[in-house]
């Protein structure tokens, strides 16, 4: 934790700032793209996303109280960032978040940068169906494997509510799939 | 059909790829991006200040425009009395008889009350008139 206070002094000190920024961005830049991906699914828009994470994540380092991990607090960032530009993708189209994220999966097909094949199409299928919480959760912790306590760090919820969110996602998907 | 168990199944993974290269050359595009917003930090500023200056242009010659146009509307609805004397005195066809017409009783009973003419002035102008006769005939 004092490594990560002395972190952050290093990205605030001006002299240092750039330095810091260039590892802050190459540390979390993978990770936080996997993050935004499975929210927005396709590259170009987390392209934008992640962009817009990471000027704000500098824009609001000076306001970083480090009441919570740098961590969490990135990813809570990009989580907003990400759901905020789904909101305002689906309301430009004249969409329900749902029936975009519909449109998107059935032009994942045509992606380049994707290789799925039925089953992942299935799949993300399925977790559309489930409320935006239970989405976020099952992507987090099936997809990006984050502990649960990560989880909650980020989400600001308990880790007993997690679980039960979890558990209900997967049932649901298991139904979905089952019967699709 | 076989029901589907998520733990069952190998792992499922995204299948989302990135175009090749795509991490090398994020951080270069993210600093470029974040090195501009400290530069361009000046202009909104001075922007908003122009525009705070205007508003206040435009407050002030609102604000200075009022007495103008209270004015504007006194002048044009109200004449004042002298004016209308004037007026009514050398620039109107009214005569007396065209006034007297426009009298009610109110108005005479207010005039006797500001005229009080003294007996000997009236023995005088009784005296005088040589038309009196006509006057009290009628």
């Amino acid at each position: 934790m004092t490594d990560e206070k002395e972190f952050i002094q290093q990205l605030l000190d001006p002299k240092t700032q750039n330095t810091a920024f260039q590892k802050l961005l190459s540390d979390y830049q993978k990770p936080l793209y996997s993050h935004i991906r499975n929210i927005v699914l396709n590259h170009d828009d987390t392209d934008d996303v992640l962009q817009n994470t990471f000027v704000k994540v500098f824009q609001y380092l000076k306001n970083f109280k480090g009441e919570s991990k740098l961590f969490s607090w990135m990813y809570r960032i990009a989580t907003n960032e990400a759901l905020t530009f789904l909101n305002q993708k689906a309301k430009l189209n004249g969409l329900t978040s749902e029936a975009l994220q519909n449109k998107t999966i059935d032009n994942l097909k045509a992606d380049v940068y994707f290789d799925g094949d039925e089953i992942q199409i299935k799949l993300q299928k399925a977790i559309v169906t489930l409320p935006e919480k239970q989405q976020l959760v099952f992507k987090m912790k099936y997809f990006q494997e984050l502990k649960y306590e990560e989880i909650a760090e980020i989400l600001g919820t308990s880790v007993g509510a997690l679980k039960a969110s979890y558990h209900h996602a997967v049932k649901k998907i298991e139904i979905y799939v089952t019967s699709n | 059909m076989k029901a589907f168990k998520l733990e069952n199944e190998p792992k499922i993974t995204t299948g989302f790829k990135t175009p090749e290269h795509y991490f090398d050359n994020f951080s270069a595009k993210v600093l470029q991006q974040v090195n501009e917003e400290k530069e361009v930090k000046v202009i909104p500023i001075y922007k908003r200040k122009k525009v705070l200056s205007l508003l206040t242009a435009a407050v002030v010659v609102i604000a200075l425009m009022i007495p103008i146009i209270n004015n504007y509307n006194n002048t044009s609805k109200d004449l004042d009395e002298d004016t209308l004397e004037t007026y009514l005195s050398y620039q109107s066809n009214l005569n007396q008889y065209d006034l007297i017409q426009k009298l009610d009783t109110k108005d005479i009973q207010e005039l006797s009350k500001n005229v009080a003419i003294e007996d000997e002035t009236l023995e005088d102008i009784l005296a005088t008139n040589p038309n009196i006769e006509h006057l009290i005939s009628e």
